[in-house]
């Protein structure tokens, strides 16, 4: 009686605990069901207020002063947040509710298992040697079918390509790249001098004799232009149109042309002396880079791609912004000179070529200038040289680190800065003329200042050398030259002619590009002496640019190419 | 009827508590507008401190004292009950409570990162966690995995009706834990990942967070698991391969029979990891020859399966030595300077705003790549090695009488304690009885 009361009780209590495991695990599946639902809903509805979101923020960039459209990315934005914060408690609870579920069904389960436990069963007979035989045999067997399968997926791994390091194209030219080429203002390394000599002397503009071609440049603009292989780029701009132009080097055809667009916020007037595009732009040989008086910096890839664009704000500069832009390695570096001193607005600006990001930027205690900057290799070390109001400073180029400054120049500089004859040569406008060693460290003021000429210094033209000589010319024609090593003043020489373009050297001759057009090609061994003079027909403002065999000059309406074609 | 009633009423009341819970929770969400919610300040950040190091070592006694009460209960109490018990509070505290941090087996990664990486020094508690299951499973055998081991545990306790795994598939199987754990090694010893920490299946239940890819990995383990008792443990687990090793030198180990076995039977099936092995049989004269010629040829083969490995792992070493960010992140500047990717990324804009030269990233993505390149042939010899040898071992005769518990295998749960009909007799003398 006790046995059977004993077993029906067991009975009684084991269907009791199923039902228990039945219902449990049915909670758990619906609090499963419901998680999912929730998950799903969060993978469909929140990608697409996000999306909306960011549509409006990008919509935002344009229309920055649009009160509404900002309350309502606040109110998306709220809102987004307020779900995903009230969607993970959800989960949690879901969550702790689901572990309540499974575990009351594993109980029930354990439980009824231990209630129908019954007693073990050996199998009567079997061949037990033929079973461990087999045994060994299938051991084998399986491991190899797994070696197998690790076989197989090392050939899975193998397949993938492997990427080879050593063969990757460096990001950046060669010095020897660049010196074929002319991918800055004045060239490489913003000296003035062709790395040729097979230039022509002799051509004529208005009857096209020695020009090889010649492109009409619809907006005007004071930028040189430069040159990378069988490509040659300028900048045009006018008040409401900005335009990155891409000829090709030896046939001039318009290869593209792209428009910037104007923010309606940064129009404003330009000074008729500077214009809307007179910084010269920059490659680095797979991007070019051009920067706009209203503080707009966009990067082009060869075939006209824009890569990135990236906004300075408008500069406070009295006559217009007009500093070029330098390169150096895969960074395009921006001198933005702008306010006074005590304003604290000018710094330098490392741009990386490829993503726009800045890679450093470095704050100068100089006001507006519109010099450019040079990058100069100084006893197998680059600097970067910058001139401005007061000081001449130099920087490391690839961190921005200030390595010595002199204090030598006042206001209103305008000649950029030049590296010759182990001197870094510095103007003063109307003023004076400084030759600097550039191996100090910290204020070299009193300590590092070889020589200074103190003639009335150039006002916009930047000086040209061969490192023996080094010459600088006034916009009103007064060109004189002087002795690299001790500054000795040797000759002058009056062109009687306005000239803004700033002196060239091609081997032992000096180029002279006057706002009339007419370039003076001038023997520069011992006194001057023109060896000749060749017209454009057109007023040139822009330093031309100079490559094997060719030269190539802006004018006010063309592009020109004077040489051979190929 | 009145049984499908309440099903349904049950039904009804689960979907109103679901929904009330759902209800609850979207009121009130947080409303920073209308609310005097004031944005945390420095202080207040700061105010919230971290674990302590007292808790650390905390966890540390209480592993010691959680393995030295496993070892008592399974060869001095032989309580399964008992062992159970123990097992659910080391899944409660090291599992849920810890969040499965820091545990024995990912502090495999810990050591070998600080081996190779001068600059990583390796917490105390991370080398006892290591250190301290391997000490008692020399002595007393597997008594972490029996009781302690919160991965094992919550695996143990969802195991339902075990299915039997020939022992000559988990043999071969079990070649994937050796691979894991010289992965692990590999990518430890290489600064690239903790792979082990990375798959964990059961991180996420006790975290209650984490990758989906991850929950579904541990949801499919606990599927498996509740009809193959502890699948991580005996197929991937890297800690166990160690664990194996030092099992099989314990002097004290868990045993079916508390003193001597009389080939009963009654246990054969009881395991449900299959770690009980079954006497041996006489085999005739012609299989043990031709198992000797077989055992030759293997052990003849066994340096070409090396080598073979080691090739096999310098092919794969490339592919694997992306898992390290360095070298991820040169390829993706690679691709990207070469034009073979148009979009940049978050961590190739990184890198260019540092103005760090691509030939030094590329220099130490190559350099990553060729420590790979060894660690990777060290790795395929190994596996070359194992695999090798376990076709060997089938070759290998050992002679058996009784029924015994394996010494490696044998992650000493006592599920065979009560089939044990010598057991009942010491439980019997236990309550004087007998």
């Amino acid at each position: 009686m006790m046995t059977e009361s004993n077993d029906s009780k067991r009975i009684a209590l084991y269907e009791a605990v199923k039902m228990t495991a039945f219902i449990a695990g049915l909670f758990s599946l619906i609090v499963v069901g419901v998680l999912v639902v929730s998950f799903l809903e969060v993978k469909l509805i929140e990608p697409i207020r996000t999306e909306k979101l960011e549509l409006l923020k990008i919509k935002l960039l344009d229309e920055p002063g649009n009160e509404q459209m900002l309350s309502d990315i606040r109110q998306l934005d709220l809102k987004i947040r307020n779900e995903r914060v009230g969607r993970n408690s959800f989960s949690r609870s879901g969550y702790l509710l689901l572990l309540a579920g499974i575990a009351v069904f594993l109980i029930s389960v354990k439980s009824a298992m231990v209630l129908k436990k019954s007693l073990p069963h050996p199998e009567v007979g079997g061949d037990q040697q033929a079973a461990q035989i087999r045994s060994s045999k299938l051991a084998r067997f399986a491991t190899v079918i797994v070696m197998v399968v690790l076989a197989a997926c090392v050939f899975y791994f193998a397949a993938k390509k492997k990427v080879d390091f050593a063969q990757a194209v460096a990001s950046y030219p060669s010095a020897e790249e660049i010196a074929k080429n002319w991918p800055s203002f004045r060239g490489p390394s913003g000296s003035g001098v062709s790395a040729y000599t097979n230039i022509p002397e002799k051509w004529d503009g208005k009857t096209s004799e020695g020009v090889s071609w010649k492109s009409p440049v619809d907006l005007p603009g004071h930028n040189s232009p430069i040159v990378w292989g069988d490509k040659i780029f300028v900048i045009g701009a006018d008040r409401n149109k900005r335009r990155v132009y891409c000829f090709d080097a030896f046939t001039g055809e318009l290869l593209w042309s792209r428009d910037v667009e104007v923010s309606p916020a940064k129009k404003f007037e330009a000074e008729e002396d500077t214009g809307y595009a007179a910084p010269t732009a920059a490659t680095d040989g797979k991007r070019i880079c051009a920067i706009f008086p209203a503080g707009d910096i966009v990067c082009f890839d060869f075939e006209g791609n824009q890569l990135w664009r990236k906004d300075l704000g408008l500069p406070d500069s009295m006559y217009g912004y007009s500093s070029s832009l330098a390169v150096y390695q895969n960074l395009f570096i921006v001198q933005y000179d702008h306010g006074y001193v005590d304003d604290n607005k000018s710094m330098m600006i490392a741009l990386d070529s490829f993503s726009g990001q800045i890679v450093w930027q470095t704050k100068r205690p100089v006001s507006s200038s519109w010099t450019s900057p040079i990058v100069a290799d100084v006893n197998g070390m680059s600097q970067l040289i910058t001139c401005g109001d007061p000081w001449v400073i130099a920087y490391d180029p690839a961190n921005g680190r200030q390595l010595w400054r002199a204090d030598c120049l006042g206001t209103d500089v305008a000649p950029s800065p030049i590296y010759a004859g182990g001197f870094i040569f510095a103007i003063q406008p109307y003023g004076e003329m400084f030759a600097i060693k550039p191996d100090g460290s910290g204020d070299v003021t009193n300590t590092h200042i070889a020589w200074k000429a103190n003639d009335s210094g150039p006002d916009i033209c930047s000086p040209v050398s061969d490192g023996e000589f080094i010459f600088a010319l006034q916009t009103q024609g007064d060109l004189t030259c002087y002795k690299v090593s001790d500054g000795t003043k040797l000759w002058e020489k009056d062109l009687e002619t306005s000239l803004t373009a700033s002196p060239s050297i091609v081997g032992d001759r000096l180029y002279l590009l006057s706002e009339k057009g007419v370039m003076f090609i001038a023997d520069i061994a011992g006194e001057y002496k023109q060896v000749g003079k060749n017209e454009m027909g057109e007023k040139c403002y822009a330093t031309p640019a100079f490559v094997d065999g060719r030269i190539y000059i802006r004018t006010t309406k063309n592009l020109y190419c004077i040489g051979k074609s190929n | 009827m009145i049984r499908s009633a309440r099903i349904i009423l049950f039904i009804a009341v689960s979907l109103i508590c679901c929904s009330v819970v759902s209800g609850i929770e979207r009121f009130p969400p947080p409303d920073f507008e209308e609310s005097d919610h004031k944005l945390p300040t420095i202080d207040s950040i700061t105010d919230v401190t971290a674990r302590g190091m007292a808790y650390e070592y905390l966890d540390v006694a209480v592993l010691l004292i959680a393995l030295s009460v496993s070892s008592y209960l399974v060869l001095k109490k032989r309580s399964r009950r008992a062992i159970f018990s123990l097992m659910i509070f080391s899944l409660v505290y090291f599992g849920f409570y810890r969040k499965g941090c820091i545990c024995p087996i990912g502090a495999i990664q810990n050591l070998v990162l600080s081996i190779f990486d001068s600059n990583y020094v390796i917490p105390i508690t991370a080398v006892a966690f290591f250190v301290l299951p391997l000490v008692f499973t020399l002595f007393f055998g597997r008594t972490f995995c029996a009781a302690v081991c919160p991965l094992g545990a919550i695996q143990d306790i969802v195991l339902m009706r075990a299915v039997s795994v020939p022992k000559w598939l988990e043999s071969s199987l079990r070649l994937f834990a050796y691979l894991y754990l010289a992965s692990a090694v590999l990518f430890a010893a290489t600064g690239s990942a903790f792979i082990i920490c990375r798959y964990d299946p059961f991180i996420s239940f006790f975290r209650i967070t984490g990758h989906l890819d991850i929950l579904i990995l541990g949801a499919c383990f606990l599927v498996v698991g509740m009809f193959i008792g502890r699948p991580y443990c005996r197929f991937l687990c890297p800690y166990s391969i160690i664990l194996r090793q030092f099992s099989r030198l314990s002097k004290f180990k868990a045993t079916i029979t508390p003193d001597e076995c009389i080939k009963c039977r009654l246990c054969e099936d009881a395991c449900p990891f299959g770690a009980i092995d079954t006497p041996t049989v006489e085999w005739p004269a012609a299989s043990y020859r031709r198992s000797k010629r077989v055992l030759g040829l293997l052990i003849a083969a066994l340096p070409i399966l090396v080598v073979a490995g080691a090739w096999a792992g310098s092919a794969v070493s490339s592919s694997w030595s992306r898992a390290n960010v360095t070298v991820r992140l040169a390829e993706r500047i690679y691709q990207e300077n070469q034009g073979m990717a148009t979009e940049t990324t978050d961590a190739s804009n990184a890198f260019r705003a540092t103005g760090q030269s691509t030939r030094e990233l590329y220099d130490q993505a190559d350099a990553i790549r060729n420590k790979f390149d060894y660690g990777a042939r060290l790795l395929g010899a190994f596996i070359g090695l194992i695999a090798g040898l376990k076709l060997i071992r089938p070759s290998i005769r050992k002679k058996r009488t009784d029924f015994e518990a394996n010494r490696a295998g044998c992650v000493s749960c006592g599920r065979c304690y009560e089939f044990c009909p010598r057991e009942h007799v010491r439980l019997e003398k236990l309550k004087g009885k007998i």
